[in-house]
């Protein structure tokens, strides 16, 4: 197969079809919106442009429901919208896929320039507690081989799984192999229409709701916990550079801003993940190897913290904030916070 | 002629008795509902139903068919996503007043603009019930409840002129008048495009005892007194009940150059 010249954006489209989308509902946003454009003239592919991101996240959800693989992509804005039902599909337990390229936030903030500011509303954004499998690529063709990841890792978990990317990144144009060549995971669920099943946001069991069984949902909880990390074991993926000189320090980023890490590689270890949640063990063997933990992500600390109570340790974080990712900058942060 | 109790079969009796107050009509919703696909005789496999959040919403839970309780004010756009993903899948919305036309009335405007082949059926109680009590978009003028101790200053919402802009249907009917609101949904799950049953239904507990009704079937006689029966009318007044005549949909737009 030859290499071809695509844009993060359509990278998405092009996995996303080859993953088996067959439904997608949206409303523009940039820097989101050319998923769309593309994804509109893909036949065997319904294409709904809803009212907003809520309506987008339920359409998707009631057509994953009634049998199809469904997809939405937005940026912050929209993400924010999008977070009840998010919660809600966690609850009923839906297999989607969610883009989210990311803008410098808050509210409207800076449109077209990228950010990584989303991160923690990934996993909090809804209320209560749920578990969702994030991943974060940081090139076109990543962009490609995760899209198609976030939908059997939603199949697989029956849960909203969240392929962030950014401005950067879902603009860039760069070579890629489309290749087809992935096991595809397909729907294990009967699709709506075929028995007396009640899919619902209630606290439940066995399609009764149970609005005051503490206990119930507490089992309920737990196995949905274990359920989503049974799964993230199995998509495990992360970079790992040992650095060529001996080194105490590890750094760490992720997505747009870990391609400017690779400029350092000689004098850290370098740690990206690309399954940004959930967290599981094996950035803790990798971080026990490292006296110093540092950071660099495009907010304030987000991951960060992450990490720190994982580690259950000190780490260092060099916020770059969003908008402009600039190696001086970077450097002058690296080696002031070393020395 | 249908065996009476026939449209039992739509619905899960074991899990009977439902949430709702002693004294609720939508009790009188649900089995009008049943008795309405029965009379069409919907297939249980092939039929999905739809609700938001409320009282109304958990409705859903007892029909023996594949259901869906979404979030609050979002049982549109997530049956529009079912309808759109298997046209062949006859899709019902059941859902409160609040839900369809307060939190959930942009989706509500939207659908009618889409004409999507669905049918929703609004349990139209004129308050927040769930939640003990509060105004809702069709509360009367100047009635009292938790949150308008002064009265409501707003007018209700009559959403009858939405469903006249793109020619979807629209009916208005009551818990008192059974047979009228059997023949509304009926007209309603026949209709090809958007449809809309507005069925107002007493709540005596968190509004009716407030509003100085002793008991529920003093609401019931209201609707009794109150509403005429007025099918296929250009317009619904303030006490009619009926289906309103469909108007040629418009294509007024910007040609193309």
């Amino acid at each position: 197969m030859t290499k071809q010249l695509f844009q993060g954006n359509q990278a998405i489209t092009m996995a996303a079809e080859v993953a088996g989308l067959k439904f997608f509902a949206g409303y523009p946003i940039t820097p989101a919106s050319e998923i769309i454009h593309e994804l509109v003239n893909k036949k065997h592919i319904k294409v709904l442009q809803m009212e907003d991101e809520i309506a987008s996240i339920n359409a998707i959800i009631g057509a994953s429901l009634a049998g199809l693989k469904a997809m939405t992509a937005t940026s912050g804005p929209g993400f924010s919208l999008m977070q009840e039902s998010i919660g809600l599909a966690h609850m009923m337990e839906v297999p989607l896929v969610i883009v989210n390229v990311q803008r410098v936030g808050p509210s409207t903030g800076m449109p077209t320039l990228p950010a990584q500011g989303d991160v923690i509303q990934c996993i909090h954004g809804s209320h209560g507690d749920y578990f969702p499998i994030v991943f974060y690529p940081n090139s076109v063709s990543e962009l490609y081989k995760y899209t198609i990841m976030a939908f059997n890792a939603a199949e697989e978990s029956l849960s909203p799984v969240i392929l962030l990317s950014d401005g950067f990144i879902s603009h860039l144009y760069e070579t890629i192999i489309p290749d087809r060549n992935f096991d595809i995971k397909n729907r294990t669920r009967p699709p709506l229409g075929a028995g007396n099943r009640h899919f619902t946001g209630l606290s439940h069991e066995d399609s009764v709701p149970k609005t005051s069984d503490v206990d119930n949902y507490r089992r309920l909880i737990t196995r949905l916990h274990e359920k989503q990390q049974l799964t993230a074991q199995r998509y495990n993926y992360y970079e790992y550079l040992e650095c060529s000189k001996d080194t105490d320090t590890l750094l760490i980023s992720y997505g747009a801003l870990s391609r400017i890490a690779y400029y350092f590689k000689n004098d850290f270890a370098l740690y990206r993940p690309i399954r940004l949640f959930p967290i599981v063990e094996e950035i803790k063997i990798i971080a026990s190897r490292y006296k110093r933990i540092l950071i660099m992500e495009m907010n304030t600390g987000q991951y960060a913290h992450e990490i720190e109570r994982i580690l259950h340790r000190e780490v260092e974080f060099i916020p770059i904030l969003g908008g402009c990712i600039d190696l001086n900058e970077i450097k002058q942060k690296l080696y002031e916070q070393r020395y | 002629m249908n065996n009476d109790t026939n449209f039992k079969r739509y619905l899960k009796l074991d899990l009977l008795p439902t949430p709702w107050c002693p004294g609720c009509g939508n009790g009188i919703v649900l089995k009008t509902i049943c008795q309405a696909f029965d009379e069409l005789d919907l297939p249980k496999n092939g039929t999905v139903v739809v609700s938001g959040i409320g009282c109304a919403g958990r409705s859903a839970g007892f029909f023996d068919l594949d259901s869906v309780h979404t979030a609050h004010g979002r049982a549109i756009p997530v049956a529009e996503g079912i309808k759109y993903a298997n046209d062949a899948l006859n899709v019902v919305v059941v859902s409160g007043d609040g839900d369809l036309i307060g939190i959930g009335g942009n989706h509500l405007f939207q659908a009618i603009r889409r004409n999507t082949n669905i049918t929703v059926i609004c349990y139209a109680n004129e308050i927040y019930a769930m939640t003990g009590g509060q105004v809702s978009p069709i509360t009367p003028h100047n009635t009292k409840t938790l949150t308008t101790p002064n009265g409501n200053p707003d007018r209700p919402a009559d959403i009858q002129f939405l469903f006249k802009s793109n020619n979807c249907f629209f009916a208005r009917t009551t818990a008192y008048h059974l047979n009228h609101m059997r023949k509304c949904i009926v007209e309603a799950l026949k209709f090809k495009g958007f449809s809309f049953v507005e069925a107002r239904t007493m709540c005596i507990v968190n509004y009716g005892r407030r509003l100085g009704y002793k008991n529920s079937n003093e609401m019931l006689l209201h609707y009794k007194e109150f509403y005429k029966i007025n099918d296929y009318a250009e317009a619904l007044a303030e006490n009619e009940i009926g289906i309103i005549k469909s108007a040629p949909r418009s294509s007024d737009g910007f040609p193309s150059a």
